[in-house]
C-alpha cells in the first residue's frame, strides 16, 4: 500500500494528525518550513513509533547532514539540492533524492541516482489526474526506477492524490502545502489526506498484516521454547541496530577497512565473447578478505552480539567459509568462538579447518547424522541452547528463525546495492538477468534483495542438482522440496512422505544442504525468482571456463551460477546485460578440483 | 486425561514416562507401554522419531535413530496404538516435532490422535506464537496442547502461556537439551514455585529427571515429574526394574 509522507511540520499540534501517516518530514534547507534540529527532535520524540523521520536538506554539508540525524534522530534523509554521490554514500541512513522533472534529461538523471529512494517533483504545477497536461507524467515512463524506490510529490491534496497513486503505483506520496490553509499546516486536512491515500483499504491491511518474521507463508520461529527468549531478543537488538547510525557506520567501516569492499563489477569480455550473447558482468566476492560473501554477514552479526553484551559465538559451517569468516572476526573483535562442522565436510576441507583453528577457534567434529551441514546446524542449536545466556549463534545463511533470514540478507544485501550503482555507472541501466547460486541462499537474497522491486530484471537461483535432481542424491530444495519446517523456520526441505529430512548431495559443500531460505521459498512462490539447478558435472566444466577465460578461479558454489549463466546467455541477445555472482574463490576446493579435475593439463 | 487435571487436588505426583516408538521395533512398544502401566505411572509420552531433533540430548537422539532405522514413523505409530485391544487406563501423550505432523497433515494429525485413543500432544518446537498451525484440529478432536515454559520464559510469556494451558504444563528444568544430569540447582526450584503459583494446571517437571535427589529438591514445587532418557536408556538395556524405585518415589506417598 501506497505510504504518506507529510512534509515541512513544525508544530506540535499538528504531530498527532500526522498518526496513519508513514513519515514525517522536517525541512532544514532555508524555506519557510524551516525548524532548527532541536525543534525537530522534540517533534520526533511526539511522533508515534514506527513512522519514519526524514530530514530535508538542500546542499548541506556531510557533518550538518550527520549531526541532524544523530540529534534528532532522522531515520532518513532527503536531499534536493545538486548533492555528490559520495555525500549521499556517506550518510548511515536511508536516503532519498529529489528531482525535478521538467524534460527528458532530468529522468536520466533521476536513473542514476545511487539513493535508495528518488522524489520526483513537478515543479509549480498541480497534478490534475489522468488528463493532466500541465506536467506531462508520462516523461516518468522512461525512468527505469522501480515503482518500489519512488516518492512523488509537488501539488498533491486530497482531492488528485488518488490519480496520482493510480497513475504511477508509487512507494509513497509526499504532501506539504496540500495540507496546509494559509500556509500553515492544518491537522484536519492532514486527516483527510491520509484517510484518502489509506482508504477502506487500512482496515482490510489489519487483517491481511504480514506476521512478522514471515516471507508470505514462509518463516517464522519454529524452536523450543527454550530459545524463544534469545530469538526475541535478537529480535529487538537487531531492529534497534538496524536504526542506529552509529551501528550501521561501524559495520560499514569494517566492510571498507578490513573486508576491502566496495567489489568490482568486472566486465567479463571473454566469457561474453565465448558466450556470444550479453554483456556478461561478474560481481566480485572472491576478492573479499576470507574468499568469499560471508564475511559480510559474519561482521554484522559479531558486531551485534558484541552490542548485545555476548562475547562467545557459537557457529555451524559446511564448507567452512562461514567457519572462517566467524573465527577471522571472532579473532578481530576477541570473541570467543565455537564452531560445528560435520565429519564428511572436515574430510572435504581439510584447508578451512585447519584455517579456523589457526585463528583460535574450536572445531567440533559432528558425526551424527549425515554428518554435513545440516547436522552441524542441529548441534549448533543445541550449543545454543544450552549456552544461550551469553552466546550469540552467528548463523552462516538466510535461514533459521526471525530474525536471522532478514538479518542476514540485511547484511548481504551490500552486494546489490553495490552492483546497482555500478551496473548504472557502467551501462547506465539495470541488468536484464542476475545469476546467483542458491544452498541456504545468502549471497543469492543479498544480491537479489536490492532488485525485488525492479520487475525488468530477472533474477535466477541456482541450485545444486548433484549427480542429477531425477537421482536422490541432489541438493535441489526448490525444484525438488517439499513444504515443512526445519531449524527454525517453515520453508522447502527434502524430506520423505513421513516428514524424515533427508541428506541433500552435492560436490560443493556450502549447496549441500536440505533446506533453502525462507525468503527465497516465498519469492519463487510469486513467481519473482525463478530457482534452477545445475549438476557437479555442469559446475566443475564451469570452473575450468571461468578460470581460462577469466583468470578467474571460482569456488564451486559460485561455479553453479557460472553453468546456468551460460545457458541463460545462448538465449540472450548482444544488446542485453548479465550479472553472475562470484560468491567465493576456488582456493578451499583446489584440492577436489585437483582430483576431479585431474589430467586436465 | 481426566486424571491429569485432578490430580493436583488428591495429594499424589504424577510420573509421565516417555518411550521412544519403535525403539527396538515397533512391536515392542506394546509391551513397553503395559509394563509401565503395571508399574504405576500416570501417563505416557509416546515419542515419535525425528530426524533433526534439536530438543534431545544425545540418549533419545540415538533411541530415535534405532527407530527410523526400523522404519518406524508417525502413522504406523498412531496405527499401531490403534489397534491395542488390551485396556489402556492411563492418558496416552504423543510427543513429536513438528515437521511430521505437517507432512502428515494436522488435521488428520488430530483424527488420527483420537482414534488411537491419544489424550495430548507435546509438540517441543511449536512455540506459543504459532499453536494456530495446530491447536484449532486438536481441540476440534478434543486433545490437549501441552504447553512447555523454561527457565528463559519471560514473565509476560509465562502469564500469556499458562492462560492457554490444559491438561498440565512442562516445566523445563534446564536450559539446554533433555538428558541425564547430575545437578539440579535452587534456581529450578524458585521457578517452579513461581510457574506452580500462577499456572491453572497441574506443572510437572522434566528435562533431566533421572534421580531420587532430583525428585526430593522439587517434589513440594510441582504436581509431578516427566522422565524420559532415564526411562528410554532402561528399557534399551533391558534393564526396566532399575527404574522402578524412582517411579514409586513419585508416585507412593513418602514421608518428606
Amino acid at each position: 500500500m501506497t505510504g504518506v509522507k507529510i512534509c515541512g511540520l513544525q508544530e506540535l499540534e499538528h504531530i498527532k494528525a500526522v498518526n496513519g501517516a508513514d513519515a514525517a518530514g522536517f525541512v532544514f534547507a532555508p524555506s519557510h518550513r524551516r525548524i532548527s534540529v532541536e525543534k525537530a527532535a522534540r517533534l520526533a520524540a511526539e511522533l508515534p513509533e514506527g513512522i519514519e523521520k526524514i530530514g530535508v536538506f538542500v546542499n548541506s554539508g556531510l557533518q550538518e547532514i550527520l549531526e541532524a540525524v544523530e540529534k534528532v534522530p532522522l531515520t532518513m534523509v532527503q536531499l534536493h539540492g545538486d548533492e555528490p554521490d559520495e555525500l549521499i554514500r556517506s550518510i548511515p541512513v536511508k536516503t532519498i533524492q529529489a528531482f525535478s522533472i521538467r524534460e527528458q534529461q532530468d529522468v536520466e538523471k533521476l536513473n542514476r541516482s545511487i539513493a535508495d529512494f528518488v522524489l520526483v517533483d513537478a515543479p509549480g504545477t498541480r497534478f490534475r489526474g489522468g488528463s493532466g497536461k500541465t506536467f506531462d507524467w508520462s516523461l516518468l515512463a522512461e525512468a527505469s526506477v522501480a515503482p518500489g524506490r519512488l516518492i512523488v510529490a509537488g501539488g498533491l491534496d486530497a482531492g488528485n492524490v488518488r490519480s496520482a497513486i493510480d497513475a504511477l503505483g508509487p512507494y509513497m506520496v509526499d504532501v506539504s502545502s496540500g495540507v496546509e490553509t494559509e500556509g500553515k499546516k492544518d491537522a484536519a486536512k492532514i486527516k483527510k489526506f491520509i484517510e484518502t491515500v489509506k482508504g477502506d483499504s487500512m482496515q482490510q491491511a489489519e487483517g491481511t498484516k504480514e506476521e512478522t518474521g514471515f516471507f508470505g507463508r514462509f518463516g517464522g520461529q519454529f524452536v523450543p521454547e527454550t530459545l524463544m527468549k534469545a530469538v526475541k531478543e535478537l529480535e529487538a537488538a537487531y531492529a534497534e541496530a538496524k536504526e542506529d547510525p552509529e551501528f550501521q557506520k561501524t559495520y560499514y567501516d569494517y566492510l571498507k577497512e578490513y573486508v576491502g569492499r566496495e567489489q568490482p563489477l568486472t566486465f567479463a569480455a571473454r566469457l561474453t565473447e565465448a558466450w556470444g550473447g550479453p554483456k556478461v558482468y561478474l560481481k566480485r566476492e572472491d576478492l573479499n578478505h576470507t574468499g568469499a560473501h560471508k564475511i559480510n554477514n559474519a561482521i554484522g552479526q559479531a558486531l551485534l552480539a558484541i552490542r548485545m553484551g555476548k562475547r562467545k559465538i557459537v557457529a555451524e559451517t559446511g564448507a567452512g567459509q562461514h567457519g572462517v569468516a566467524t573465527a577471522t572476526i571472532c579473532a578481530l573483535l576477541d570473541l570467543e568462538c565455537v564452531i560445528f562442522m560435520g565429519e564428511e565436510d572436515i574430510k572435504r576441507q581439510q584447508l578451512n579447518v585447519f584455517r579456523m583453528k589457526l585463528l583460535g577457534a574450536k572445531v567440533e567434529s559432528v558425526t551424527k547424522g549425515s554428518a554435513t551441514l545440516k547436522d552441524a546446524v542441529n548441534e549448533a542449536l543445541r550449543y545454543w541452547v544450552a549456552n544461550v545466556e551469553d552466546t550469540h549463534y552467528l548463523i552462516g545463511s538466510a535461514l533459521g528463525p526471525h530474525p536471522f533470514p532478514t538479518m542476514v540478507r540485511d547484511f548481504q544485501s551490500v552486494i546489490g546495492r553495490e552492483t546497482r550503482v555500478q551496473i548504472l555507472e557502467k551501462e547506465g541501466r539495470l541488468p536484464d538477468v542476475i545469476l546467483a547460486c542458491v544452498g541456504g541462499g545468502s549471497n543469492a537474497i543479498g544480491m537479489f534483495h536490492p532488485f525485488i522491486a525492479d520487475e525488468s530484471v530477472r533474477l535466477i537461483g541456482v541450485e545444486a542438482a548433484g549427480e542429477g535432481v531425477d537421482t536422490d542424491r541432489h541438493a535441489a530444495t526448490l525444484t525438488k522440496g517439499t513444504e515443512g519446517v526445519l531449524h527454525g523456520s517453515y520453508m522447502k526441505l527434502l524430506q520423505d512422505e513421513n516428514g524424515q529430512v533427508q541428506e541433500a548431495h552435492s560436490i560443493s559443500a556450502g549447496l549441500d544442504y536440505p533446506g533453502v531460505g525462507p525468503e527465497h521459498v516465498h519469492l519463487e512462490d510469486i513467481g519473482r525468482i525463478q530457482y534452477k539447478a545445475v549438476t557437479d558435472e555442469e559446475a566443475l566444466a564451469s570452473v575450468i571456463s571461468l578460470s581460462r577465460l577469466e583468470g578467474i578461479i571460482p569456488a564451486l558454489e559460485s561455479a553453479h551460477a557460472v553453468a546456468e549463466a551460460e545457458k541463460t546467455a545462448a538465449g540472450m541477445g548482444p544488446e542485453e546485460i548479465l550479472v553472475i555472482c562470484v560468491s567465493g574463490r576456488g582456493d578451499k576446493d583446489m584440492a577436489t578440483y585437483a582430483d576431479k579435475l585431474e589430467g586436465l593439463a | 486425561m481426566k486424571r491429569l487435571e485432578t490430580l493436583k487436588d488428591d495429594g499424589g505426583k504424577a510420573f509421565v514416562a516417555y518411550i521412544m516408538a519403535g525403539d527396538g521395533g515397533l512391536d515392542k512398544l506394546r509391551g513397553q507401554v503395559e509394563t509401565l502401566q503395571r508399574s504405576g505411572v500416570t501417563a505416557i509420552e509416546v515419542g515419535i522419531p525425528f530426524s533433526d531433533p534439536v530438543a534431545d540430548g544425545p540418549v533419545i537422539e540415538e533411541a530415535g535413530n534405532r527407530a527410523l532405522k526400523e522404519g518406524v514413523t508417525l502413522d504406523k505409530v498412531l496405527l499401531e496404538m490403534k489397534s491395542w485391544d488390551f485396556e489402556v487406563k492411563i492418558p496416552l501423550i504423543v510427543m513429536t516435532y513438528l515437521n511430521p505432523v505437517i507432512r502428515y497433515g494436522a488435521e488428520r494429525f488430530a483424527e488420527s490422535c483420537r482414534e488411537a485413543g491419544v489424550s495430548a500432544v507435546i509438540i517441543p518446537d511449536l512455540p506459543f506464537e504459532h499453536q494456530r498451525l495446530v491447536a484449532p484440529y486438536l481441540k476440534k478432536a478434543e486433545i490437549m496442547l501441552v504447553q512447555l515454559v523454561t527457565l528463559t520464559t519471560t514473565e509476560n510469556r509465562l502469564h500469556d502461556i499458562l492462560q492457554e494451558a490444559e491438561g498440565f504444563v512442562y516445566a523445563v528444568t534446564v536450559t539446554g537439551i533433555t538428558g541425564v544430569r547430575d545437578e539440579m540447582t535452587e534456581e529450578v526450584k524458585s521457578f517452579m514455585k513461581t510457574v506452580r503459583a500462577k499456572s491453572p494446571v497441574p506443572v510437572y517437571a522434566g528435562f533431566g529427571i533421572s534421580k531420587l535427589e532430583h525428585v526430593d529438591l522439587l517434589r513440594d514445587d510441582v504436581d509431578g515429574f516427566v522422565v524420559g532418557s532415564a526411562i528410554v536408556k532402561a528399557f534399551h538395556e533391558g534393564e526396566f526394574d532399575g527404574i522402578q524405585p524412582l517411579i514409586d518415589a513419585v508416585t507412593l506417598q513418602h514421608p518428606v
